[in-house]
C-alpha cells in the first residue's frame, strides 16, 4: 500500500465520521425533550397510581448499602391530620434481567399500590406479571366493537395491594388470581404465583422486603440529619 | 421491468431469510407478536435503505481497503436515528423490541446488502434492492409472528382469538421460534422443487 492510499483513506473515514457524528448530535438535540418528557410522563403516572389520593411531595435519592435508593414522600390531609406515605423503587434480578418496580406505602407498611416499571421476563410465564387480564376478543373488537371495560392493572400488581411490606411477602401456588381469593391471601400477607415464573414472583417480593428495610434505613438516616 | 426484478427477487428468489440465510437472530427473536414483527420490519428496512442508498452514492470514492469500517459507521449511524426517534415517539415500540434495535447494527441483512449489491451497483438499484428485500424479510418474519402468537398466547395484534382456550406457550418461546422457521423453509423448499419439476416434464 503506497503512503498516498494511506492518507486518502484516512481523511474519507475522517469526513464520513464527522458527517455521521454531526448528524447524530443533531437527531439527539431533536429529540432530547420528548424523551425526557415521556420518563417524567411515565414517572407521575406510576406515581398516582401506587399513591391513590396521596400528592408528592418531595423525590429523594440517598446512598445506602453503597448503592442509591430512590424514594418519594407523600402526604394527604384526611379529617384534618395529615397522613403520610412513600413511594420507593424496588428492583431485584428476575429471570431475564431486572425488575424494577415502584411501591407505594402507608405509615403501617402496608402496600397502597404496586406496578413494574421494567421487565425483560419470559413473554407468556414472567412477562404476565404486566399482562391485563383481557377477555375482549378479536371479533370483539373489530366486529361486533362489544368493548369490556377494560381493567388497567394486572392481576399480579393487583393482588399485591393491601398486603404488609413490613412483614416477609409469602408465595403460594394457587394459580391465576381472582377476586375471590384477596381476602385469604391478605390474611396469611401472601401473594399467589405466576403459572411457570416463581422466580418473576419471588424477585418482585424480595425486591419490596429489600426496598422497605432501605426505606426505613433512608428514613431514620433523614432523621438524624 | 428489469427494475421490478430488482425489487421482488427479494421476497421470493433471493428472499433473505429463507434463502439466503441471514438476519436470524432478530427473526428468532422479535416474531412473539404480529405487530413486534411489523415494527422490526419498518426500523430494518429504513436502515437498511439509508445505507443502501448512502453506501452506493459513496461507492467510488470509498477505497476497497477500508469500506467496512466505513459501511458499518454509515449503518450504526442511521441505527441510532431510528433508536432515539422510537424512544422518542414510539416508547411502547421501543420497549417492547427492546436490546433487538441497538443489535440492527450487526443485522447481517443490511451488511450484506451494503457489501454484496449497494456498492457495486447505481443508488436506483439499491434504492429497490433495499425495499424489495426489506419486504422479503417483513413478510416472512410477519408469517411467523402471526403462526407464533395465535398457537402460542390465542392472540392476534394483541387481541384474544378464543375466549378461555389455554395456548401452547412452548410456540411463544425460542423453541418455538425454531420449529416455525424450520417448517416455513420446508415449505418453501417444496414449492421450489415442485416448480423445478413442472419445468422439466413440461
Amino acid at each position: 500500500m503506497k503512503p498516498a492510499d494511506i492518507i486518502k483513506a484516512t481523511i474519507i473515514i475522517s469526513v464520513i465520521g464527522f458527517i455521521s457524528a454531526f448528524s447524530l448530535s443533531f437527531m439527539k438535540k431533536i429529540t432530547q425533550e420528548p424523551i425526557a418528557k415521556q420518563e417524567q410522563e411515565k414517572k407521575l403516572a406510576a406515581l398516582a397510581l401506587v399513591l391513590p389520593g396521596y400528592t408528592v411531595q418531595q423525590e429523594k435519592t440517598v446512598t445506602i448499602d453503597n448503592t442509591s435508593f430512590t424514594f418519594w414522600i407523600a402526604t394527604k390531609e384526611e379529617n384534618r391530620i395529615i397522613k403520610k406515605a412513600w413511594a420507593f423503587l424496588a428492583e431485584k434480578k428476575g429471570y431475564g434481567g431486572p425488575v424494577q418496580s415502584i411501591v407505594g406505602v402507608d405509615e403501617s407498611n402496608t402496600i397502597l399500590g404496586f406496578t413494574i416499571l421494567l421487565q425483560n421476563e419470559t413473554p407468556g410465564l414472567g412477562a404476565r406479571c404486566v399482562e391485563v387480564a383481557s377477555n375482549e376478543t378479536f371479533i370483539d373488537h373489530f366486529i361486533t366493537k362489544n368493548v369490556t371495560n377494560k381493567e388497567e392493572v394486572s392481576w399480579f400488581q393487583e393482588q399485591f395491594i393491601g398486603l404488609n411490606a413490613g412483614k416477609p411477602i409469602a408465595i403460594q401456588k394457587k394459580g391465576d388470581w381472582h377476586k375471590e381469593m384477596k381476602d385469604g391471601l391478605i390474611q396469611q400477607n401472601a401473594v399467589t404465583a405466576i403459572t411457570g415464573a416463581t422466580i418473576t414472583t419471588k424477585a418482585v417480593t424480595q425486591s419490596i422486603e429489600e426496598g422497605i428495610q432501605k426505606l426505613h434505613k433512608a428514613l431514620t438516616l433523614q432523621e438524624v440529619q | 421491468m428489469d427494475y421490478f426484478k430488482e425489487f421482488i427477487k427479494g421476497v421470493w428468489q433471493k428472499n433473505p431469510i429463507l434463502v439466503l440465510g441471514i438476519g436470524m437472530c432478530p427473526t428468532l427473536a422479535v416474531t412473539t407478536s404480529a405487530s413486534n414483527a411489523i415494527w422490526m420490519t419498518i426500523a430494518t428496512t429504513f436502515v437498511l435503505l439509508g445505507s443502501n442508498i448512502l453506501v452506493s452514492a459513496i461507492r467510488s470514492i470509498v477505497p476497497t481497503h477500508v469500506r467496512i469500517p466505513i459501511f458499518i459507521t454509515i449503518i450504526a449511524s442511521f441505527v441510532i436515528i431510528v433508536e432515539l426517534t422510537l424512544k422518542a415517539f414510539q416508547p411502547d415500540v421501543y420497549k417492547a423490541l427492546g436490546i433487538f434495535i441497538p443489535l440492527i447494527v450487526v443485522n447481517c441483512i443490511i451488511l450484506g446488502r451494503a457489501e454484496e449489491f449497494a456498492s457495486k451497483n447505481s443508488t436506483i438499484r439499491s434504492i429497490l434492492d433495499a425495499l424489495g428485500m426489506g419486504l422479503g424479510f417483513g413478510l416472512t418474519l410477519f408469517t411467523l409472528a402471526v403462526i407464533r402468537e395465535i398457537l402460542g398466547a390465542n392472540k392476534l395484534f394483541g387481541y384474544t382469538l378464543i375466549n378461555g382456550m389455554k395456548p401452547a406457550i412452548i410456540m411463544i418461546l425460542a423453541p418455538g421460534a425454531f420449529f416455525t422457521l424450520g417448517l416455513l423453509l420446508w415449505a418453501m423448499n417444496v414449492i421450489k422443487a415442485r416448480k423445478s419439476w413442472f419445468k422439466r416434464t413440461e
